[in-house]
């Protein structure tokens, strides 16, 4: 138990750790990179005066250390700060959003389960196969191609011919919802899907040639029931740590995928605030997405603990 | 003097138009919030966009309200397209616009942001209103009059007008609302208002306005969305509580908002047009792809779509279900040099550069034809645009002898800055490249993103950039300060520092001149000498492109990119 304890104490601080170096990080590129909010709030037109008045009200005026440390100071508060571009606070902004992201990350890991399961045990049952070379291909090329590109196919074939999915937007209720959802998971999914194959299949493939897989299919069982049940749950705990991992760049994927569907999630909002310049807006949705991707880690770790007891905390 | 068209007479003269069918126009200057603001806002109606809306829509709208005409004059003849009459206007349905701007205040005087604009515009009027066709209309004023020296104006007001909360509109809104605008010190176009000294209520319909100076802008400058007509201290709200639930004039009033994802408008029970807004909701909802918002109309999810790339139109036009209108725009997108750059300070140089591009090719290759090529600085929607501009036309041959004439005979190697994510402005960029290698000019291409860009080019910190240049208003002089007046236009003539004393003192000569010809006169020697001048290219003027279901009727766009929902009625 002493020892578990010290674990999660350690990953604790790191991930503290790691929120306060993604805050700085944002923080400085955010004002290193050219780009004036005022100037995008108050247009062409703008007198220096004007231009002035605006930095001096959102404390742009201050030194950096100062405005770092205001900021900082207001998030150990769970403040995070008002949007420049609405005047409103980012937590209003971004709390609405939140549900729709995290549906929309949900719906893709379903997907992406639902989808690499069959295939890498189609793939390592008959390895060397046409199907496995299929399979293996339909990866290196899901690899190359951009997910937006996958979702533009998407829709025409699912929403424009057969009409049978919504083109775009979030649907009423949660039915609506997720029937909106449907493309856009399966999208978002096919981003990862490749790298969860080929680990799944790989882990499979080393569990196949274990002495209890031939002392389970001596005792006569279907091989079906060899597959999934003795044999996938022994390789999922890769392909769960890979997963987890991959969270993050499940996360960052759903900027461009609910640009492409017209989700108006947390994704969309950021790259909106980037173009704007809207600081408090990006500095908090950055904070936010480094919690969410600490978090999962987290549970990752402790999930891949509980499906292999031989893997040891420390 | 009394000028101007109301739209009830216009009714009677000329079938086809009605008030309703007006708009206001407000644009957006040269500003955008994002890449998402202005540019991508351009639009048009393909077949006879103008005529989309119907000739009974008109005739209905023109029956159906009260109200005095005012006599009229000057300003604009009122041309009116033809028509494709579609039935009488129906009440009803839901209307959901699929919109690339989002709205992030409804305040009209702290905004310069398309999505608002064309958001707090269904809310909120102001006393006069901008057609489609880019003409001035009376809109909250019925009549006005100028006094001989030009220095008071005074302004009855429409009777009959009521805002959402059922009060009569009185000359105490009038005056508050533009006492609030012109005092606004960070108001992005309080500027308009520079001309006024005072502002006062004569009974309760009528206001005076008394000027600093003689300014011919100046009922254009009231047409402007940031001079809206509120209620005076707000209804007896704060500010930031009126403007969440805000009380206008306007045809509709808000329903719901989510910041950055959709909002609802209702009808205006109290309108003063009778029987408008026809459907009973609309729905923006922001949608930033441009296949997104296209797709949405064509499945009819949507039924409006804005900013519809150039390359979908003849795509589109093919679908039976859709009509993609393009309607002119106050917009001219411009090459600018930077003269405080020695190569673009010797005018040869930018003399060759102008007759060295292919402005008609370079049109066809990147707007497919949707837009216009460039000529004058002005567009040709503007007021006073002259086509006979002498224009340095495409010519290689004297581009060579233009530049033989510069210091730099044999060419040189400079930089050409352009904003990132627009797939025009990057196809202009290459096309430029080429057509400037031809001359021996070789040209290296830099892309920032759109903040970056526009900080950048507003240090000086450049050699050529493209941008676009806006009017807000119906009334050329805005354009024509700011990017030919270095001394007090705003922005050393679109910060290219062009500096001709002779160009500004005629378009200070003309912001006094009451006299329509000879106003005319005078912005047609400003174009010719900015013409010959050659501070920028104007390389095309592009419209704005709406896609819409077939459903729709009545839908029209002003030159400013305004739109009146309050005339949409849907089949």
């Amino acid at each position: 138990m002493g020892a578990g304890w010290s674990y999660t104490a350690r990953r604790l601080l790191g991930a503290v750790l790691v929120l306060i170096g993604v805050t700085i990080a944002t923080f400085l590129l955010l004002h290193a990179a050219p780009g004036n909010p005022a100037e995008q709030v108050l247009g062409q037109r703008a007198t220096p005066a004007q231009l002035h008045a605006l930095e001096h009200q959102w404390g742009l005026d201050a030194s950096l250390p100062s405005q770092f440390w205001r900021y900082a100071q207001q998030v150990v508060h769970g403040d995070l700060g008002t949007s420049f571009v609405y005047g409103k606070s980012v937590t209003s902004l971004v709390g609405p959003r939140v549900g729709q992201t995290a549906l929309l990350v949900a719906v893709a890991v379903i997907f992406a389960i639902l989808i690499t399961v069959p295939l890498a045990a189609l793939a390592a049952s008959r390895r060397d196969s046409f199907a496995d070379q299929a399979v293996r291909g339909f990866s290196v090329l899901g690899l190359g191609l951009p997910s937006f590109w996958f979702g533009i196919v998407l829709i025409e074939i699912f929403a424009v011919n057969l009409k049978l999915l919504p083109v775009g937007g979030y649907g009423t209720g949660f039915g609506g919802h997720l029937e909106s959802l449907i493309l856009p998971g399966v999208t978002a999914a096919l981003a990862i899907v490749p790298l969860l194959i080929r680990s799944l299949r790989v882990g499979m493939l080393e569990v196949l040639d274990a002495d209890f897989v031939a002392a389970a299919r001596g005792n006569g069982l279907r091989e079906s029931r060899v597959l999934f049940v003795h044999v996938a749950r022994n390789a999922a705990v890769p392909t769960v740590t890979l997963l987890g991992l991959n969270i993050a760049y499940l996360l960052g994927s759903t900027v461009i995928v609910e640009n492409v569907f017209a989700l108006n999630g947390v994704g969309s909002l950021l790259l909106q605030a980037i173009q704007n310049r809207d600081f408090p807006t990006v500095q908090g949705i950055t904070l936010l997405l480094a919690v969410a991707v600490v978090i999962v880690n987290l549970i990752t770790d402790l999930l891949a603990a509980r499906l292999d007891p031989r893997i040891r905390l420390r | 003097m009394d000028t101007n068209l109301d739209p009830e007479r216009l009714c009677l003269i000329i079938p086809h138009f009605s008030r309703a069918d007006v708009d206001r126009k407000l644009a957006l200057m040269p500003y955008r919030l994002s890449e998402l603001t202005r540019r991508d806002l351009l639009i048009r109606g393909g077949e006879g966009g103008a005529a989309v809306f119907g000739l009974s829509a008109l005739l209905a709208a023109c029956g159906g309200s009260s109200s005095k005409s005012s006599s009229s004059s000057s300003s604009s003849s009122v041309s009116s397209s033809t028509g494709a009459a579609s039935g009488t206007p129906k009440k009803g349905g839901d209307l959901v616009f699929a919109r690339s701007v989002a709205p992030t205040t409804l305040d009209p005087a702290n905004t310069i942001i398309a999505g608002d604009i064309y958001t707090l515009n269904q809310i909120f009027e102001p006393l006069f209103i901008t057609n489609p066709d880019g003409t001035l209309a009376l809109w909250l004023a019925k009549s006005f009059t100028t006094s001989k020296d030009h220095l008071t104006w005074t302004f009855d007001l429409r009777p009959g007008v009521k805002f959402s909360d059922g009060k009569p509109l009185t000359a105490d809104d009038v005056v508050f609302s533009i006492k609030r605008e012109a005092a606004n010190s960070v108001g992005p176009l309080s500027f308009l208002d520079f001309a006024i000294k005072s502002v006062t209520a004569q009974g309760s319909s009528t206001v005076v306005m008394k000027l600093k100076t003689p300014w011919a802008p100046f009922e254009s400058d009231m047409s402007v969305f940031a001079n809206a007509i509120l209620p005076a201290n707000f209804g007896g709200k704060s500010e930031k509580a009126f403007f969440q639930s805000p009380v206008g004039t306007g045809p509709f009033t808000l329903s719901s908002w989510t910041p950055d994802s959709n909002l609802t408008l209702k009808p205006n029970p109290s309108y003063w047009q009778t029987g408008k807004p026809y459907v009973d909701s609309v729905t923006i909802n922001y949608v930033t792809d441009d296949n997104q918002r296209v797709l949405q109309v064509t499945s009819g999810q949507a039924q409006i779509a804005d900013s519809v790339p150039p390359a979908n139109v003849s795509q589109l036009k093919s679908n039976g279900a859709v009509n993609v209108s393009e309607f002119p725009a106050w917009q001219v997108d411009l090459l600018v040099f930077n003269e405080q750059v020695a190569y673009f300070k010797d005018v040869h140089v930018r003399r060759a550069i102008t007759y060295a591009i292919n402005r008609p090719g370079l049109v066809q290759a990147a707007s497919f034809g949707t837009s216009k090529p460039g000529g004058s600085f002005f567009p040709p929607s503007l007021e006073y645009y002259d086509a006979g501009t002498p224009v340095l036309a495409y010519s290689v041959a004297n581009a060579k002898s233009e530049l033989a004439k510069s210091a730099y005979p044999h060419g040189f190697s400079t930089k050409l800055l352009v904003s990132g994510g627009d797939q025009t402005y990057a196809e202009f960029a290459q096309i430029i490249q080429a057509d400037l290698a031809k001359i021996g000019i070789k040209v290296s291409i830099t892309t920032l993103d759109h903040a970056a860009f526009e900080t950048t080019f507003q240090k000086y910190d450049y050699d050529m950039f493209i941008d676009y240049a806006i009017n807000d208003i119906s009334d050329p002089d805005e354009m024509a300060s700011f990017e030919t007046d270095y001394k007090s236009g705003g922005s050393k003539s679109y910060w290219s520092s062009y500096d001709n004393p002779a160009v500004i003192s005629l378009v200070h000569q003309a912001e006094a001149e009451f006299d329509t010809t000879k106003r005319k006169q005078l912005y047609a020697k400003i174009q010719a000498q900015v013409a010959q001048d050659a501070p920028f290219v104007a390389l095309d003027y592009p419209p704005y492109i709406y896609a819409t279901s077939k459903k729709v009727n009545g839908f029209a766009v002003n030159p400013g990119g305004a739109y009146r929902l309050a005339d949409v009625w849907l089949d």
